[in-house]
């Protein structure tokens, strides 16, 4: 009887341990990068050769899996060129969200990217790079608006229109929507921007959301437009997360996305991603 | 008489306030049987948890083939090796078979190879005329049968002495002849024995003593004639008296030539 | 992401679901065994010790011991994140198991012990011999419940990154927005687990009944 169990005890154990080589890690290699590191890193990374860095991959466009599984999104992307520009292998360590600052403040992630809005309670426990991408979100009315929208709550009062999948639907979706201000069938879906205007224009919906850089292009073809309200509302300045204290890892970050600011890449992320 | 295989002085044990046994003196001869009767709360259970340790004395001496085996630094378990104990609830391993049962101790206990063990457990079932139930488990036996394997498990340890604590009041009357059966046919082979019993046929037909105890002390011992028939004591008269009258007939002066005529009587309740 | 291959990444966390069951349930065993029996015989000081072990333990909701192991004693000690996850439910798995334990060696007669004792087997061997074959079988239903249990549990390590079945199926679910889908086979995955262990157990409880017992 005994023995019965201590054989299935030890079964039991070398399943465990087989089951545990697997790593709970699924690392994804950056291109080996021949380019020198053209900050200064901590010590321990370069040494390690490599960074880790955490991600809550079910966040999309930000971080999500692709139709292979694959990480992907304007953060996974950002975060493969900054490692690229750093000289360091990416390994990326999948995490839940509310885990992220946890592992990155115990030191078990050297960084998180993963859509970090600033706020100060989590300021008193990691350090935050300089904001790599924030975008300002504007509500659109055509000529003869004669409403006003001085919240934003305000819009839901009226027909809607939207770019399909972009922060922007994701806004409406869960504050005005969800919340019961707007009836669902006063939000309209459009596959692309520009079908989201001219549906203004003929009256068929009364204001647009969209990303006001984008309104603002767009404003030069057509003058009839205008903003009646604008802020940050989807997406929030976003940031990447360091260890407390970690200066030199901070400044290596903030370095390398300015750099790739003033480069454009950033801006190519976006328009891949959010528009 | 020998010097006794068994030897008790002065012992005394007590829960508490409750004192359940004092001055107990009690030798045992080899090859003797000794039935030691009285009612009930008397100590006689107690006094045999004592005798193998199950419970410790809180005075006196125990000596076993002269050696004190109530003293600090005594191993124990060997002391035991060399009790054997039949329970009257019988407290077989539930979980074995007969055989395995009977086995338990001489591989566990003494290191004997498995089928040497085999062997003689097989033939300790035998002696007992249980071979045949060796692979049934206690569940599957009658009560009778199951008492008659305690017996042989503490047979297969080669014991020095035998304790039977009251090895037949658990059983249904037409299943006490075949354990009574096995313990005269243990005494006649001349194993020591110390038996606490209410079966007074037995105790008439194959003790070499009675013990009469009450209230905690031995009131009066001796032969079976002696004491069953001119008990010096009053209590020991008003004892033998009383369990005629509630468990049957005892046949004044009658050769006691069986344990079938022995009155059917239900269990009193076994003290402590 | 074409429905076969999103079902199969989900199936394929069942490997951490069991790793993680698998490592922690025997843990417990083991932990629940010992405290078990200095419970049962370790006098006073045992169990008053013991009471104490699983009242705290089973007090903390697991997914924070969980945390403690990984974030706080981790850091003197470095482990994965499915090394501190299995073993957080190990531990907390070990206060349950040794009340399930102790409790079957409590239905166990004394009379057992005593009659072990006379034959002259030590305590300890009295125990291993005697006592544990039969809790052990008093045990298995009871046990079965805390089987369930665990591999339910063990989808706590998803907070810790580990991905297992949970996991995997909140990130497919964000991938393509189908969550009912992707918890579907989540929960059909947990079900045919507890099933399959529930079902074993069954067996194992038949096939070491002792015949002739009730």
């Amino acid at each position: 009887m005994f023995r019965k169990f201590a054989v299935i005890i030890s079964l039991v154990l070398a399943a465990a341990m087989l089951a545990s080589c697997a790593q709970p890690t699924v690392p994804t290699a950056a291109p080996p990068v021949s380019a020198p590191a053209a900050v200064e890193l901590p010590e321990k990374l370069s040494q390690a050769g490599k960074i880790v860095v955490g991600t809550s991959a079910d966040y999309p466009p930000f971080e999500f899996l692709d139709a292979q599984g694959n990480k992907t999104g304007f953060d996974i992307e950002l975060m493969t060129k900054l490692a690229e520009r750093m000289g360091l292998k990416l390994e990326w360590a999948d995490m839940p969200f509310d885990s992220l600052v946890a592992a990155v403040q115990q030191g078990k992630l050297d960084a998180s990217i993963s859509a970090f809005n600033y706020s100060e309670e989590r300021d008193e426990q990691v350090d935050f790079s300089v904001p790599y991408y924030s975008s300002t979100d504007a509500f659109v009315v055509g000529k003869g608006f004669s409403g006003a929208i001085t919240k934003p709550e305000d819009a839901a009062h009226y027909k809607i229109g939207v770019q399909s999948g972009t922060v922007q639907d994701g806004w409406l979706t869960s504050n005005l929507v969800e919340t019961g201000l707007l009836p669902a069938e006063n939000l309209s879906r459009y596959e692309r921007a520009e079908q989201a205007f001219m549906d203004l224009a003929t009256g068929r919906i009364v204001v647009v959301m969209a990303d006001e850089v984008a309104v603002k292009a767009f404003m030069e073809q057509n003058p009839d437009l205008q903003i009646v309200f604008s802020a940050e509302l989807s997406t929030g300045p976003m940031a990447i997360v360091v260890p407390e204290g970690d200066t030199v890892l901070k400044t290596a970050f903030d370095t390398l996305i300015k750099q790739l600011q003033s480069e454009g890449f950033v801006d190519e992320l976006a328009e891949k991603y959010f528009k | 008489m020998d010097e006794a295989i068994l030897k008790i002085r002065q012992l005394r044990k007590h829960y508490g306030e409750n004192l359940i046994f004092h001055d107990i003196d009690l030798d045992v001869a080899e090859g003797e049987t000794i039935v030691i009767i009285g009612p009930s709360g008397t100590g006689k259970s107690t006094l045999l948890r004592c005798i193998n340790l199950l419970t410790h004395a809180d005075g006196g001496e125990i000596w076993l083939d002269g050696q004190r085996i109530n003293a600090p630094g005594v191993d124990e378990d060997l002391v035991r090796q060399q009790i054997g104990m039949v329970f009257q609830n019988f407290l077989l391993f539930n979980h074995l078979t007969a055989l395995e049962n009977v086995k338990l101790g001489l591989t566990k206990v003494k290191k004997m190879k498995d089928a040497q063990a085999t062997q003689k457990a097989l033939s300790e079932l035998q002696r007992v005329g249980l071979a045949d139930r060796a692979h049934h488990y206690p569940g599957q036996l009658s009560g009778g049968q199951q008492q008659r394997v305690g017996i042989a498990r503490a047979l297969a340890m080669d014991p020095r002495i035998m304790l039977f604590d009251e090895p037949t009041s658990a059983l249904d009357p037409e299943l006490i002849g075949e354990v009574l059966g096995v313990m005269r046919q243990l005494a006649e082979e001349g194993m020591t024995m110390l038996c606490v019993t209410h079966e007074m046929g037995f105790a008439r037909e194959v003790a070499d003593k009675i013990v009469f105890m009450e209230k905690g002390s031995i009131v009066e011992q001796g032969s079976p004639e002696d004491l069953m028939y001119r008990p010096e004591h009053p209590r020991t008269r008003e004892f033998l008296w009383k369990i005629t009258e509630l468990y049957g007939q005892q046949q004044e002066g009658a050769p006691a030539d069986g344990f079938e005529a022995e009155p059917a009587w239900k269990p009193n309740e076994d003290e402590v | 992401m074409n429905a076969a291959n999103f079902l199969q990444y989900i199936a394929s966390g069942t490997a951490y679901t069991l790793g993680v069951t698998l490592i922690a349930l025997p843990l417990g065993l083991l932990i629940g065994l010992v405290l078990a029996l200095v419970y049962v015989y370790g006098g006073k000081a045992g169990s008053r010790s013991m009471q104490a072990y699983s009242i705290v333990l089973r007090g903390i909701p697991p997914i924070v011991l969980l945390f403690i192991l990984y974030f706080v004693v981790s850091g003197a000690i470095n482990l994965s994140p499915f090394t501190a996850g299995a073993l957080a439910l190990g531990i907390v798995s070990s206060a349950y198991q040794m009340e399930i334990i102790r409790g079957a060696i409590l239905s166990v007669d004394a009379g057992q012990m005593m009659a072990a004792r006379a034959v002259g087997l030590s305590r300890l061997e009295a125990i291993r011999s005697v006592v544990l074959p039969q809790a052990f079988r008093h045990a298995i239903a009871p046990w079965s419940n805390e089987v369930a249990i665990v591999i339910k549990d063990s989808s706590l390590v998803y907070a810790l990154g580990v991905p297992e079945v949970l996991r995997r199926a909140q990130l497919i679910g964000a991938s393509n927005q189908n969550y009912l889908l992707a918890y579907g086979a989540a929960a059909t995955i947990y079900f045919i687990l507890v099933w399959l262990a529930n079902k074993s157990l069954v067996g194992l409880e038949k096939r070491l009944a002792i015949p002739g017992s009730h």
